[in-house]
């Protein structure tokens, strides 16, 4: 349920700058998380639509990009893992560096002016 | 701020935000962050499951510096006082923060106990999160560390699992290591893991049942706090 915090937060941005573009309502919300905040995306548009109810965001949609983690391999460079890992997607090795991965931002919104 | 707004499909208008879904959880953290440094308390986020030994720990830390003063505990739970009420009794300074339906402590809330505790001589302050591997660490308290803990009968699958509070704490304690006879963990697995997580994590391997590898430990909190307030 940690959802709830991460959808209220988001209620709170979208009404604020809503309001300060005089939009009448907001139709749909882009989003980046990262694939590390263990966020459940229907989890998240479940509570996200509650929370709404009754406010010019009510129907929103949620539209969520994910953020992979970037993979520093020693042996074989710079890819890309669709989760946690502790070893290179393309070669297996283990001397890895993660990045990324924990964004958790609203990127932009689509409103009815 | 004024963010552009542009013209989007179907004649709506799309506002650019670009900012993080956390931003007033992270100025209250920031806020906290200015009061430690300001009154030169180091701060440990005490981060775990239910039951794998942040409130053991932080006793172990009060008994070992007891006399010494300086230490002031915040107990985070869902419910109840019972915590507060164990930390109490080695008269220190403590708070017990409910949270209700929150299933971390919220950094407003931290920063509002805070201001109404008396921290003139404290120079080190625990913060005990509610028990958890998710929620807390996703909103950063303004602390100068994370300690994770991970007991041996959880399963050494859990920084795979769990892998944000493994990348965001300096300190992994891998705690009940007296019951490692009769469970299947591999330590080593535990340390590859979080070494992927965070290269730069200091392990620690003990049991308050029988003092193995505590002081080390605490030995490591102190420095810790030391490198802040002397």
């Amino acid at each position: 349920m940690h959802e709830l915090g991460v959808a209220s937060e988001i209620l709170d941005v979208a009404l604020a700058e809503a309001g300060r573009h005089a939009a009448k309502k907001v139709t749909s919300i882009r989003l980046r998380v990262g694939v590390l905040r263990a966020i459940e995306p229907e989890n998240l548009s479940f509570l996200f639509e509650h929370l709404a109810r009754g406010t010019p965001a009510e129907g929103a949609l949620l539209e969520i990009e994910e953020e992979p983690v970037r993979v520093e391999c020693e042996a074989c460079g710079v890819s890309e893992a669709p989760s946690f890992t502790v070893e290179c997607p393309r070669c297996k090795g283990t001397g890895v560096l993660l990045t990324g991965g924990d964004s958790l931002s609203i990127l932009s919104l689509d409103v009815d002016a | 701020m004024w963010y552009p707004a542009r013209m989007g499909p179907g004649g709506n208008v799309r506002i650019d935000v670009e900012r993080s879904i956390m931003q007033s959880a992270d100025e209250a953290a920031a806020a906290i962050r200015a009061l430690l440094s300001e009154r030169k308390i180091y701060a440990l986020n005490l981060i775990s499951s239910p039951g794998s030994g942040k409130t053991t720990l932080i006793e172990a830390l009060l008994s070992r510096f007891e006399g010494k003063g300086g230490i002031a505990v915040v107990e985070g739970d869902i419910e109840t006082e019972i915590d507060a009420e164990r930390i109490r009794k080695h008269g220190v300074q403590v708070r017990q923060i409910n949270t209700r339906s929150s299933c971390h402590i919220q950094p407003s809330r931290l920063l509002s106990v805070l201001r109404e505790m008396d921290l003139s001589a404290t120079r080190l302050l625990l913060v005990e999160n509610v028990g958890n591997l998710v929620c807390p660490a996703e909103v950063p308290l303004g602390e100068d560390a994370r300690v994770v803990l991970l007991s041996v009968t959880e399963g050494d699958e859990k920084p795979l699992k769990y892998p944000l509070v493994f990348k965001t704490s300096g300190l992994l304690v891998i705690t009940k290591t007296d019951l490692l006879p009769y469970v299947t963990f591999d330590v080593d697995r535990v340390r590859r893991a979080a070494r992927a997580a965070n290269p730069a994590v200091e392990i620690f391997e003990v049991s308050a049942t029988t003092g193995a590898g505590m002081s080390a430990l605490l030995d490591r909190i102190e420095a810790l706090r030391a490198t802040k307030n002397g």
